[in-house]
């Protein structure tokens, strides 16, 4: 095994930073967004790059405890999908 | 009968080996943030709703799969982890393959509901089979 701190302590805060630049960009859109399936998308991808964050906090802190809440914050996005497909759909063809 | 984990626990490679993975996972980690910087730019910049869709597509999973296996690979060799680096890493692995799966669908369900319902114009178009088979259905109601 290796002792991957020295690494990671130089490494995940310059990821870190790409991914607040992003994170950042996806919230203007979310702000912007000028029609609910923009915003549906823009929580969407937001939520599969916290996912992603929180399991980078994980092995950056070295404790297994944040990763698992990485894996819920997927199914939900999926979840919120489908309900707001399914309020779209509804909406739209009862007229 | 000895648990699987404590044999994948017990695994042992070579120390080069090690240092490969913990390379190949951080470069994929990079990969991931640069794909989903460029998902970010294209949601931000794109037109309509029809065309954000493929920035999108860059940004989970480009920025979300590819990274989450980077870090599965990385807590793997992970020795600060110590017993946990595979519950981690299966973590990480099975994060990654649920968004795979998830993700694609939940765009689809998305964007059919959107054109069905008429919330969003479909802009550059230069065929619309859905709207073509429901003129289709309306015509051949009326005959």
């Amino acid at each position: 095994m290796v002792h991957v701190t020295p690494f990671l302590s130089v490494f995940v805060p310059s990821v870190t930073v790409v991914f607040l630049t992003a994170f950042t960009l996806y919230i203007i859109r979310l702000i912007k967004g000028p029609s609910v399936p923009d915003i549906v998308l823009a929580i969407d991808c937001l939520s599969f790059d916290l996912a992603v964050f929180m399991a980078l906090l994980s092995i950056f802190y070295g404790t297994p405890y944040l990763v698992f809440g990485s894996i819920l914050l997927a199914l939900w996005a999926f979840l919120l999908d489908i309900f707001v497909a399914k309020y779209l759909l509804r909406r739209g063809l009862s007229e | 009968m000895e648990p699987l984990i404590n044999i994948l626990m017990s695994v042992s490679v070579p120390k080069w080996v090690e240092w490969v993975v913990l390379y190949v996972g951080a470069s994929l980690v990079a990969l991931g943030a640069l794909c989903d910087l460029l998902g970010a730019l294209g949601l931000l910049r794109f037109p309509n709703f029809f065309v954000r869709m493929h920035a999108a597509t860059v940004g989970t999973i480009g920025g979300a799969v590819v990274p989450l296996i980077g870090i599965g690979l990385i807590a793997l060799v992970a020795d600060e982890l110590g017993p946990y680096r595979v519950a981690v890493a299966l973590t990480s692995f099975i994060t990654a393959g649920v968004i795979m799966i998830v993700a694609p669908v939940g765009v689809h369900a998305l964007a059919y509901a959107t054109r069905r319902s008429e919330v969003v114009k479909v802009e550059p178009k230069v065929i619309d089979v859905l709207e073509l088979r429901l003129k289709e259905r309306e015509g051949g109601g009326e005959d």
